[in-house]
């Protein structure tokens, strides 16, 4: 299409390039109908909830940490009853919440303090984002390099802010009332955009980093089963495709509908072939089949909750059972803002619905008149049925999963929704 | 304020980036739309006497909502809004709504204007105005208000700027849905069939027309300038969502036409016929996935709030949620509640929707419906494919099938609602009322002039409130001159699309393969049917070959017309003349260019129809005999008439021919016995013996011809005739008298059955 016809339909891209014209609320609407509408959907929704968290933090009127609290949690809350379906979206509000409470706390720390130097340590030691626990990670190649380079920007940023009270020490020190409250506010402001920065870069690396460690799961000469491969476990198998020579066979649900031009994840196919990767397309029926000859099943979930329990793409779970009865390893590969500190609901393990016509055409009035269609988008896998959790943080287990999930969340806002209760 | 801020600050982004001048929108790049917020129609009536057809909850979100997230969701800027009747319920909606309220910050339009038209009659006297407001710069989205539909318009945007860039007259494109060959519930709900005549290479429509299963023409007439075009298809299976993407000039031709009222039966044949004038080109995207569909009537309705529960139209489902303050989520059974539902136990609910704060009671049923918000349903209730809007109560043990409850409407306890009932705002209904199903229940508060009806008790019961609320029919769609039975709005206004009870002809079906051009007339009643419209669409193409010599159209007008005059000048008491009504017949005829055929079949049908009329009691329930002794010479002059022009010469053939008529004419009557209809033929042939117009070579020339037993009827027709034919061929018998024949029929029966 010729440049000079522009696209009308709103998408993430233009909401998060007009955020810097637009009102705050307005922003917030426009994700929230975006949301509804499905035009941000999957992997963009924690995206987007950064972002417009972000706009919450710069935009909106606080003059304490409990005024943005409350600013945030009502945000978050909007976001996530928009998208019941989308659970990545109250991953990201908690983190939020939690970067704000661990600011405040250092906030507080540094003006008790009083001392220039002293608060210059404690900037510099705890605002690195909870989530990196060298204790629990083996191997941390990229991102170790990656966080110290933000936190010297950080640091340099916080010399500066934390200066300012630092200049009146008198009233810092004693009465945090009158002008100590504006310093701190600021400061705080942008130390919490600057953490959101971070989740920000999280969510932008993690599909990479969770790739690096590619080449340490996939063996040569591995048959690799991937079920409805999602941008994460393409460029996962890409990555691998470079070190090792194996066989990818894809599983998709869908059947082809009669307007694509190309078989199913052509583009895909294409350049593991290029790289020498044989590939092989499967109908989900004749999953059970090919297991026998299968060393592992990869996955990418939506979302992966407290029990170690998944949200996935359906069809998914007949590859999951099929695999665990056949013994081989299922292998799910998701961020770690992914990881929800709840269980699923009922609704996760029933499946959402879709538009039933991705299998009947509305066309088909028989069909359309006799039947009852419901098309579930999306699976549960119960924990058993998974055996490792390979994140950007490296490979854990299902036992490990609660202590990711308290360095990342506070248990306070677990229950975010909860607190504000009906509006 | 702060929209004005955002505004500001659009401006401020442009400034601040002008290298990159493709990229940034320029002013007409954004996205104007149009919505007709009314339609002219009566189709929804008793509900929209008191409310808009756009503000009537479609699986409980007013219809309105749908068309503007839509237009939202498809990244529209500007709206501009037409109102019609109730604009002020429209313009109160949309003002109170938090989220498209023009001062609303959150609004995702940068402007949404209302256009009042004082003296708007039509939806051309809407587009007529906005042509003369010149609020229109570019390309705009022309939309009904009552819309629903997930498709993305990009790419058909993308597509008619294309061709308008090559083309500067490619003016508007339409957004149609396939719906497929088979039987389709959208496909039946709309009642008029449009007909497309669509250039599959370039998806040019080269002509349109609408058919409906009332029309006694079954077929539509090729332009023969279609012919011109390599390739083209005939498509009647597609859905017209009322979409269109127009460029300025579309409505510069609707100016020109001041007498088009709707867009697709005015405007879009009217532009397209005259195409070698105009030279302007309207094209047709045809979409094979994505929903499109427009609530006309009660039978889309229906159709939509079952799309939209079973998730065609996604996000358009109800747990999207996309009204504010709305909290559906997707429970068991395929159903939806919103928060504070209470259903108790051992009630069952399934692929409904049911509203905030509604209670259902015990034991009871609820299957494919949708129920509002505080609505009380009482104990071992049943509801079936219904919609109750907010407020109802519902007695315990009442039965509701597939019916419209509107607001507040309280029905009584062991009530039963038949379907197609339609109950409007506030009416109650006494305990125990079995409303009946035929004549369809429409019980309104309000009479159509808006008065306070007068209840009628016997109707709604000891305790109701509500009368029956007659139809008036004056749909814009329907044409004046038409006869009221064959207006296809009597196919629109209910809930349940039924052909039962109505005339439907089908007898192009049967005449095919016939070289006789016989073609329905208004009285010819044959049931069943329900399909035609699907062998429309074979029979157009089949008729392809045939069109040139087709002056079926002519016939049709000229039919009703003559049929109507000749039998008016038959009633008429006071004038023993026939002079006149023959000279007006004869005129008819000319201005008509009709055929002999059409001309014979006409006065068949009028001479037939009158002598009938004398049979009924009402106008003194005269033997046969003497019905078509009065009918035929009643009038001086007459006998002549029908000698001279209807059969119209001595030839054997001819006489057959007006046998043949006479015959079926007969066949078409309503309300008459095929017994009493075969002693009025013979009564009327015997007539015509006499009076000279047939011979007895003709009468037994058409009693041999097979034709005229070629149906079952039309042989048990002819056999009531076989005295008077054996008479003739004997030929030196006296004319018996009717206990004789009546006898002698007898006794024919009784050989026949040997």
């Amino acid at each position: 299409m010729a440049p000079s016809q522009p696209s009308h339909t709103p998408n993430l891209d233009k909401l998060i390039k007009s955020l810097r014209v637009q009102s705050l609320e307005a922003s917030i609407e426009s994700l929230i109908f975006l949301l509804k509408r499905r035009q941000v959907k999957g992997d963009e929704c924690a995206r987007a909830t950064a972002q417009i968290l972000r706009q919450v933090v710069a935009k909106s009127k606080w003059h304490d940490v409990d005024q943005l609290l409350s600013r945030v949690q009502s945000a978050g809350l909007r976001l996530t009853q928009a998208a019941p379906h989308e659970p990545v979206i109250g991953n990201i509000v908690r983190r939020v919440l939690g970067l704000i409470r661990d600011e405040a706390c250092e906030d507080r720390n540094a003006d008790d303090l009083g001392s220039e130097a002293a608060s210059d340590i404690q900037s510099l030691a705890p605002t690195a984002p909870p989530p990196q626990k060298p204790a629990l990670v083996p191997i941390r190649p990229a991102p170790s390099i990656l966080t110290t380079g933000l936190q010297v920007s950080k640091s340099m940023f916080n010399l500066l802010s934390v200066a300012d009270p630092g200049d009146t020490p008198m009233t810092g020190a004693s009465t945090p009332m009158s002008q100590a409250q504006p310093a701190s506010v600021h400061a705080l402001r942008s130390e919490v955009m600057d953490g959101i920065e971070e989740i920000l870069d999280e969510i932008h690396q993690a599909d990479d980093q969770i790739a690096s460690f590619a080449d340490i799961q996939i063996h040569p000469g591995d048959y690799v089963l991937v079920y409805q491969p999602s941008r994460t476990v393409e460029k996962f198998l890409i990555k691998a495709a470079s070190k090792r020579r194996f066989t990818v066979i894809i599983g998709s649900l869908d059947p082809p509908s009669p307007s694509a031009t190309e078989a199913p994840y052509a583009a895909l196919r294409k350049k593991l072939n290029a790289a020498g990767v044989q590939t092989i397309n499967l109908a989900s029926n004749g999953l059970m089949a090919y297991i026998p000859r299968v060393n592992k099943v990869i996955f990418g979930a939506k979302a992966v909750y407290q029990n170690g329990g998944l949200l996935v793409d359906s069809g998914s779970c007949i590859a999951a059972h099929a695999a665990h009865e056949y013994l081989k390893p299922v292998i799910v590969l998701c961020g770690v803002y992914k990881f929800c500190p709840e269980d699923p609901s009922d609704e996760v393990s029933q499946g959402a619905l879709g538009n039933p016509s991705s299998f009947v055409s509305y066309g088909n009035g028989q069909a359309v008149n006799g039947l009852e269609i419901e098309n579930t988008v999306t699976d549960y896998i119960p924990p058993e049925l998974v055996d490792v959790y390979l994140t950007n943080l490296g490979p854990q287990t299902r036992h490990h999963l609660a202590s990711i999930l308290a360095d990342h969340y506070k248990t306070e806002d677990i229950g975010f929704s909860f607190q504000l209760g009906e509006p | 304020m702060s929209k004005q801020g955002g505004k500001a600050g659009a401006a401020a982004g442009k400034a601040k980036k002008p290298a990159k001048a493709g990229a940034d929108e320029k002013r007409e790049d954004v996205l104007q739309a149009v919505i007709l917020a009314d339609s002219f129609q009566d189709r929804f009536k008793p509900f929209t006497l008191e409310r808009p057809r756009c503000l009537l909850p479609l699986a409980n979100v007013p219809v309105i909502e749908y068309t503007l997230e839509f237009l939202a969701s498809n990244g529209v800027r500007d709206v501009f809004i037409y109102c019609g009747a109730h604009s002020e319920d429209i313009e109160r909606y949309i003002h109170e709504s938090p989220r498209w309220s023009p001062r609303s910050a959150v609004s995702p339009f940068s402007s949404l204007e209302f256009i009042r038209v004082s003296d708007a009659n039509s939806i051309g006297d809407f587009l007529r105005d906005l042509d003369k407001r010149n609020l229109i710069t570019a390309d705009f989205v022309l939309v009904h208000g009552d819309l629903v539909s997930n498709i993305q318009l990009d790419s058909v945007l993308a597509k008619h700027r294309a061709r308008r860039e090559a083309n500067r007259d490619a003016c508007m494109t339409m957004v149609l849905r396939s719906v497929g060959e088979q039987p389709h519930r959208a496909a039946t709900a709309r009642g008029i069939t449009p007909v497309f005549v669509v250039d599959p290479t370039t998806g040019r429509c080269l002509q349109y027309e609408e058919t409906h299963p009332l029309q006694s023409e079954h077929y539509v007439n090729l332009d023969p300038a279609v012919f011109s075009h390599g390739q083209f298809e005939i498509r009647s299976d597609l859905v017209d969502c009322g979409l269109d993407i127009c460029t300025p000039e579309v409505l510069a031709l609707w100016s020109e036409s001041f007498d088009y009222e709707l867009p697709r039966k005015n405007f879009l044949h009217g532009v397209l016929k005259d195409w070698e004038l105009n030279g302007k080109m309207i094209y047709a995207e045809i979409m094979d996935d994505g929903y499109g569909a427009r609530a006309s009537n009660l039978q889309m309705y229906d159709c939509i709030s079952k799309d939209v529960l079973e998730r065609w139209a996604l996000p358009f489902v109800p747990d999207s949620n996309l009204v504010h303050g709305q909290t559906y989520r997707a429970v068991k059974g395929a159903s939806y509640v919103e928060d504070h539902v209470v259903v108790e136990r051992g009630s069952k609910v399934a692929r409904s929707a049911v509203g905030r704060g509604t209670e259902v009671g015990a034991g009871s049923d609820i299957s494919g419906s949708i129920i509002g918000r505080r609505c009380k349903i009482g104990k071992n209730v049943k509801i079936e494919d219904s919609y109750i809007w907010d407020d109802a109560v519902i007695g315990d043990g009442a039965t509701v099938i597939h019916s419209v409850l509107a607001d507040s409407v309280v029905v009584g306890s062991n009530c039963r609602i038949p379907a197609g009932s339609l109950i409007s705002y506030n009416v109650e209904i006494g305990r125990g009322v079995q409303l009946q199903s035929t004549p369809t229940a429409r019980i309104s508060l309000l009479t159509d002039e808006k008065q306070l009806a007068k209840t009628d008790v016997a109707l709604v019961g000891a305790g109701g409130k509500g009368a029956l609320y007659e139809v008036v029919l004056d749909d814009e769609d329907s044409d004046d001159e038409e006869d009221e039975s064959r207006d296809p709005a009597v196919l629109q206004s209910g809930l349940i699309y039924s052909l039962a009870g109505l005339n439907i002809s089908t007898s192009s079906i049967s005449t095919l393969d016939s070289d006789d051009e016989y073609d329905s007339d208004d009285d010819a009643s044959l049931s069943g049917a329900l399909d035609t419209r699907d062998r429309h669409f074979d029979r157009t193409r089949d008729r392809l070959s045939s069109f040139t010599s087709d002056d079926a159209s002519k016939p049709d007008t000229f039919h009703s017309d003559a049929v109507n005059g000749l039998v008016d000048a038959l009633r008429a008491d006071d004038n023993e003349d026939f002079d006149s009504a023959k000279l007006e017949f004869m005129g008819l005829r000319l201005a008509n260019n009709a055929s002999d055929g059409a001309m014979r079949r006409a006065i068949a049908v009028a001479f037939v129809r009158r002598a009938a009329e004398l049979l009924s009691p009402e106008h003194g329930a005269l033997e046969p005999t003497k019905a078509a002794e009065r009918a035929i010479t009643a009038k001086k002059g007459a006998p002549r008439f029908i000698g001279d022009v209807a059969v119209g010469g001595e030839a054997v053939a001819q006489q057959v021919e007006f046998g043949l008529a006479l015959q079926r004419a007969l066949l078409g009557v309503r309300d008459l016995g095929s017994a009493r209809a075969g002693a009025l033929l013979a009564a009327l042939l015997q007539q015509f013996y006499g009076l000279d117009v047939l011979d007895e070579e003709g009468i037994v020339a058409w009693w041999a011809d097979k034709r005229a037993g070629e149906t079952e009827e039309m042989q048990r027709l002819k056999e009531k005739c076989r005295v008077l034919v054996e008479w003739l061929e004997n030929a030196d018998e006296e004319e018996s008298d009717e206990e004789e024949e009546s006898e002698e029929e007898e006794e024919e029966d009784e050989d026949e059955s040997d």
